[in-house]
């Protein structure tokens, strides 16, 4: 999905997963505590393992990341618009 | 970069400092040039205080130091690490910390988001799979890390020049006096801990005022200070004359101004004439119960040295900071005619909290932005600034004669140039020092062949 997409606001606005999908609302990750399950744009899903609490930044570690699942409990960073929803 | 400053006649660097002479132009204190070609001849080159480790004591913490003109961030890495970076994001060079001190998993830029580990590593950068298409080598787009960092018992110091000489032996002669600077007052090394945050506050002159005059101008007191015993703002209150160093039982030694000039340190420090620390004296009668702590702790101490025969106790370390054991005294240069100085408070670590806080209040009071005596000496740099940068006063040089050729050097001090108490030899021993860092092109030309020896006198 291109980043510009003009339907992906909108595809959030009806995602019951969908806290941050857009820039606008980025604030959102600021919260998430550690242990929560973020859903990402590239169809992995991470749980947080911590939260600098700058609003852009995730430290994550995958849980199921299907286009590459060796990548499966590996740590990573996840940026405020790659994080489309949150358990 | 040297400039051609060091190259022309009778304008050039030596031209306008003659120390044989004790002549120097008010030009190096206003010229722009010269302070530009100062960043980067010595406070680019210089080791430099950055803090203290307490002042970042767990992981994640960080404080923002300075050296020269640029923001630096002192932080605890995850591993309990201790780094020193620049404060700018390798991106477009926005501050990736606007915070004076904190805690932090990461520091992200608030520009375009990147963010650094607390190792100083690049760990995130925004559409890095969509737009980079993972082609930046993230590894070499790390936070700009100082060449060389030392802890030296608890004061961190730092330099962006990998060619600089070992930290203590940069020190030479005065790395005794430091290391009891950060002594508790019963004689443990790395005794001390250093409050959040800093004094900061910016005074209208060169920081060479403040900085080559320190610990190095006992002349100013008499005249300048002369007023503050009657503010009685010592710990004693208004006994004993209301003395602003309180009350000092008398130990026997002979006080001079001590310097190295090869290596610009200096201070007014005494040889003692036997072993051991004088008798404690009750002097904290505004504050109940200091007085029994610290009469303690000076039991502990005199136990400790009671055959050591103690080195000289505060000095200036070139270029631009003056330790002392409960005040640490920096003048950041931040501008040709601008200094931002910052004042740190060491306190015993393991002290009750009232007597933390009596000595920091009594440090403040003594010499922080509001202080009796810093008040004195601003209005003295502050007007001499603004009288130096005038065209016809350019034309009449300080005088820096005071005890020229009277200069000796004692086997009792060994590496130490001394000079009468009151002289201004330590002033002359950082001016050549100044010219010589001005001058050279690397390390390599401005560290002694033979560093003085670093042993204790």
């Amino acid at each position: 999905m291109a980043d510009n997409d003009p339907n992906e606001e909108r595809k959030a606005e009806v995602d019951p997963f969908a806290l941050t999908s857009s820039v606008n609302d980025s604030i959102l990750i600021r919260d998430l505590p550690v242990g929560a399950i973020v859903h990402l744009r590239n169809g992995a899903t991470a749980e947080v393992t911590g939260n600098p609490r700058d609003g852009g930044w995730l430290f994550v570690t995958y849980t199921k990341f299907p286009d590459d699942p060796s990548r499966v409990g590996t740590e990573d960073m996840a940026y405020c618009i790659d994080v489309v929803g949150a358990i | 970069m040297v400039s051609l400053l060091n190259s022309r006649g009778s304008n050039s660097l030596r031209g306008l400092v003659d120390l044989d002479a004790g002549l120097v132009s008010r030009e190096i204190y206003v010229n722009e040039d010269i302070y530009n070609q100062e960043l980067e001849q010595v406070f680019a080159r210089a080791w430099l205080f950055i803090g203290h480790e307490s002042q970042v004591p767990k992981v994640g913490d960080f404080v923002v130091s300075r050296m020269g003109e640029e923001e630096v961030i002192l932080v605890r890495d995850r591993k309990g690490e201790l780094h020193v970076f620049l404060n700018t994001c390798r991106h477009r060079g926005m501050k990736v910390c606007r915070y004076d001190d904190g805690n932090t998993l990461v520091f992200t830029c608030p520009f375009h988001g990147w963010s650094y580990d607390t190792d100083g590593r690049l760990v995130g950068v925004p559409y890095f799979e969509q737009a980079w298409k993972d082609n930046l080598d993230k590894s070499q787009w790390g936070l700009p890390e100082v060449a060389k960092m030392c802890n030296y018992y608890g004061s961190i110091w730092a330099t962006w020049d990998k060619g600089a000489p070992e930290f203590e032996d940069y020190l030479g002669a005065y790395a005794p006096g430091v290391r009891q600077c950060f002594q508790s007052s019963d004689g443990e090394d790395n005794g001390v801990e250093v409050f959040n945050p800093a004094n900061k506050w910016n005074i209208p002159c060169n920081w060479k005022f403040p900085g080559f005059s320190f610990d190095g101008d006992r002349a100013h007191g008499a005249m300048t200070h002369r007023s503050i015993n009657v503010a009685a703002i010592g710990p004693q209150g208004e006994a004993n004359g209301g003395s602003r160093s309180g009350i000092r039982t008398p130990f026997p030694q002979t006080p001079y101004e001590m310097s190295i000039p090869e290596l610009g340190h200096g201070g007014h420090n005494s040889i003692y004439d036997q072993p051991g620390i004088a008798e404690y004296a009750d002097t904290w009668f505004t504050e109940p119960g200091v007085d029994d702590y610290y009469r303690e702790t000076a039991k502990k101490k005199a136990e400790k040295y009671k055959d050591t025969y103690v080195v000289g106790e505060t000095a200036l370390i070139w270029p631009n900071v003056n330790i002392q054991p409960h005040r640490i005294l920096i003048w950041h240069p931040a501008g040709v005619g601008m200094t931002e100085s910052w004042r740190q408070y060491p306190v015993d670590r393991n002290a009750p909290q009232f007597v933390k806080d009596a000595q920091r209040h009594y440090m403040m009071r003594y010499g922080g932005p509001c202080g009796l005596t810093e008040s004195d000496d601003m209005e003295n740099w502050n007007y001499a600034s603004a009288a130096s940068f005038g065209h016809i006063a350019q034309r009449y040089p300080y005088n820096f004669q005071m005890g020229v050729g009277n200069a000796f050097q004692l086997d009792t001090a060994p590496g130490m140039t001394l000079n009468h108490q009151v002289a201004e030899e330590n002033q002359r021993s950082r001016l050549r020092r100044w010219l010589e860092f001005m001058e050279a092109g690397s390390w390599e030309d401005i560290f002694p062949v033979n560093p003085t020896p670093n042993t204790k006198r």
